[in-house]
């Protein structure tokens, strides 16, 4: 939502909250559905691979299998909203298909007029709002255990619990609406009566959240003569349509299945209520035979009605079940899946492929083209942009400007920078035939190695994120500059590879230049251990600060190399001409391990302090 | 005039080793010369500053390209004279 809309919104509902009480309670109960609706998903995904996939893969493999376990829970829960609200979050947590998920409103629809016959025939009605507490209770008490199932199970229980609350709520603020819409004093006769209960009926239950106080209203009313048996039907018709907005309300929250099922609520219940409404009169002579049939006297039209509300319901299942396939075709059609902009892959040519040479140049070029997006990532979750490496403030100011938690989403990210080029790059590699030469399969096999390395950074990244974001808001200065000092060297190493690449193009011994980039990753890993050892020591950070660095700055160092193996496969391919004699004096492990070594006896002056120097 | 140049070219397919093997002292003696240029580069940085951070810095790079110096002046000999050990 924008920032403007999301104003106004706020100002409009606070003018609101200002005016009637009973529009706040009907906010909050809103709000309260929906955070009960965001809770049961948690829970519910909590079982995602597990018992609970198990169960419903088993209960809902077939069409009649979900039409059952819909009209089995429908009727324990006297809520077809409810029921439909908790398909919803199955559906958006990936436990159920869009075809089950019908099966299963399909089945609620009909399970919920067991209610109407508790309603006529006992005058009893479950007060679902009544199991909101208990819930609500041994739902927080799960949630605080260890166990994974236990907590899933906690979310589940409060999500119901708030569920069950915000419909109270709902109902209870909409109280003095029930005594405004006195159905009694508006009888009315003809297709325009059918046309303006269907309304009223829909509205009610709109208002109401429940198709159920509807139906008591209507039930009430035409037992004692104030509404005719016509108008009740289409109250009743209208409480039907009415219903599915609990479920749209809670596909707010919900993915575009969740969407698409609530879609495909409304619309079986909107058709199967025009269907009944053309032939309202024969489904009135239906009722009549069959409530003979049942022994229900013609006088009890309570009974009738609630006859009407199964055979109804009933009537939507023959006419829309077996369409069930074309239904699932028409919502995906409505409600289409938007892809968020996904970067796409710019080299990889299939005409590329006629030639080796050809391949393995789009191949790298690809590749390099992840690396500007790896690098993107890399830099944004220390809050910095590529052209900051370029920037006159020094990279230590930019980062020590970043002093407020911001997290970047690396996964969002990577689904939308790198994925898409990656697995491009993978299969062109492997489509690519292994008929040539070795040189050509030995370089695309450089290649893919070096895009696995760029994936690993930013994996490192993500782990490293955790730690460095949380760092922003500490409370020990010497934290956040150990945090500052980790970012301070990635951008850094960011920056050299890139004077790297110029280097190779302005043919300034770039092979030699690696020597010092690792020679660098070797040194900082070692000064960074010795400084938070000395910290620790010092007792200016606590050992579990001190411990989550040490496995930062592993992850630090994990960056950086896999960083540089990439540039050095990406980069350096097209050979300048001393690359050979270059080859010859690079320097090997052990070497370069020496050089650290003489370079680290080297002390550090009284009046410095290195460790909490912020420099390389 | 088509045997003298038949003769030249048969000089230039025996004499291929010797060939490369000048042009590689020829490429080597350019990597050097820029190395000792990067030296005296990092050697005035190195002076100009006073931060310890940046010292350490510049003195990695200095030893790692006193070491690539050295191993190249060994190669140049090598290649000059493959006699030497």
């Amino acid at each position: 939502m924008h920032k403007a809309l999301l104003l106004i919104v706020i100002l409009l509902l606070s003018y609101g909250f200002w005016l009637s009480d009973a529009f706040k309670g009907i906010a909050a109960g809103v709000s309260i559905f929906l955070f009960g609706m965001l809770s049961l998903e948690q829970g519910f995904k909590a079982f995602t691979g597990g018992v609970l996939e198990r169960i419903l893969q088993k209960t809902t493999d077939t069409t009649w299998k979900s039409f059952g376990f819909g009209f089995l829970s429908a009727t324990l829960m006297q809520s077809s909203g409810l029921v439909s609200v908790i398909t919803v979050s199955f559906l958006s947590a990936g436990l159920l298909d869009l075809v089950a998920g019908i099966g299963i409103i399909f089945g609620s629809n009909l399970g919920t007029t067991t209610g109407a016959w508790l309603i006529a025939g006992l005058g009893l009605k479950v007060n679902i709002a009544t199991y909101a507490m208990p819930l609500l209770v041994f739902g927080v008490l799960c949630i605080f255990q260890n166990g994974k199932q236990l907590k899933g199970i906690g979310y589940i229980l409060t999500g119901l619990g708030f569920l069950l609350l915000g419909i109270h709520y709902m109902k209870d603020s909409f109280e003095h609406f029930e005594s405004t819409v006195n159905l009694a004093n508006y009888a009315m006769s003809g297709v325009k009566g059918l046309l303006t209960y269907t309304a009223i009926g829909i509205i009610a239950t709109i208002i109401m959240q429940s198709s159920h106080a509807t139906m008591l209203l209507t039930i009430t009313a035409v037992s004692v003569h104030q509404i005719t048996y016509d108008n009740a039907l289409a109250l009743v018709i209208g409480a039907n349509i009415g219903t599915t907005v609990t479920a749209i309300i809670a596909s707010f929250g919900a993915n575009i299945q969740g969407k698409r099922l609530a879609g495909s609520h409304l619309l079986i219940n909107l058709f199967t209520g025009i269907f009944v409404l053309l032939f309202i009169k024969d489904f009135g002579i239906a009722v009549d035979i069959i409530s003979t049939y049942l022994g229900i006297a013609a006088s009890d039209k309570a009974m009738k009605l609630a006859t009407f509300h199964s055979l109804f319901n009933l009537a939507g299942i023959v006419l829309f079940l077996p369409l069930i396939n074309q239904q699932v075709m028409l919502l995906e059609k409505i409600f289409i899946e938007k892809r968020p902009n996904i970067f796409q892959a710019k080299y990889l040519d299939a005409s590329a492929m006629d030639f080796p040479e050809t391949v393995v140049e789009s191949v790298r070029l690809e590749s390099i083209h992840l690396y500007e997006n790896a690098i993107h990532i890399i830099l944004r979750t220390f809050g910095l942009y590529k052209s900051d490496l370029q920037s006159d403030n020094s990279l230590k100011q930019l980062i020590e400007r970043n002093n407020h938690a911001v997290e970047y989403d690396i996964d969002a990210s990577y689904e939308k920078r790198i994925k898409g080029i990656y697995s491009a790059i993978i299969a062109f590699i492997s489509q690519a035939g292994f008929t040539w030469q070795m040189t050509q399969s030995s370089k695309l096999s450089w290649l893919r190695e070096a895009n696995k390395h760029l994936v690993e950074a930013i994996k490192d990244t993500k782990h490293l994120q955790k730690n460095w974001t949380r760092s922003r808001t500490s409370t020990n200065p010497v934290t956040i500059n150990e945090y500052n000092k980790i970012a301070y060297q990635i951008v850094l190493h960011i920056q050299k590879i890139e004077s790297f690449r110029h280097e190779i193009e302005s043919n300034e011994l770039p092979l030699l230049s690696l020597d010092i980039l690792k020679a660098t990753i070797k040194n900082d890993d070692m000064q960074m251990n010795q400084a938070i050892e000395t910290l620790i020591r010092e007792r200016k950070i606590t050992p579990e600060t001190g411990s989550s660095l040490i496995n930062d700055s592993a992850y630090m160092r994990s960056i950086k190399k896999n960083l540089l193996k990439a540039a050095e496969t990406l980069f350096l391919h097209g050979t300048t001409g001393a690359a050979g004699v270059e080859h010859q004096l690079a320097l090997n492990d052990t070497e370069i391990n020496d050089v650290i070594q003489t370079v680290d006896d080297i002390h550090p002056p009284f009046n410095s302090s290195p460790n909490r120097s912020f420099q390389p | 005039m088509n045997i003298e140049k038949l003769l030249h070219k048969l000089q230039a397919f025996f004499n291929t080793d010797k060939h490369k093997k000048r042009q590689d002292i020829e490429e080597l003696k350019k990597v050097l010369l820029k190395l000792k240029k990067k030296e005296r580069k990092i050697t005035h940085s190195l002076q100009q500053t006073e931060d310890y951070g940046l010292r350490k810095h510049y003195q990695t790079e200095l030893n790692i390209i006193r070491i690539q110096r050295k191993k190249g002046v060994e190669v140049l000999q090598q290649l000059k004279d493959p006699k030497r050990t």
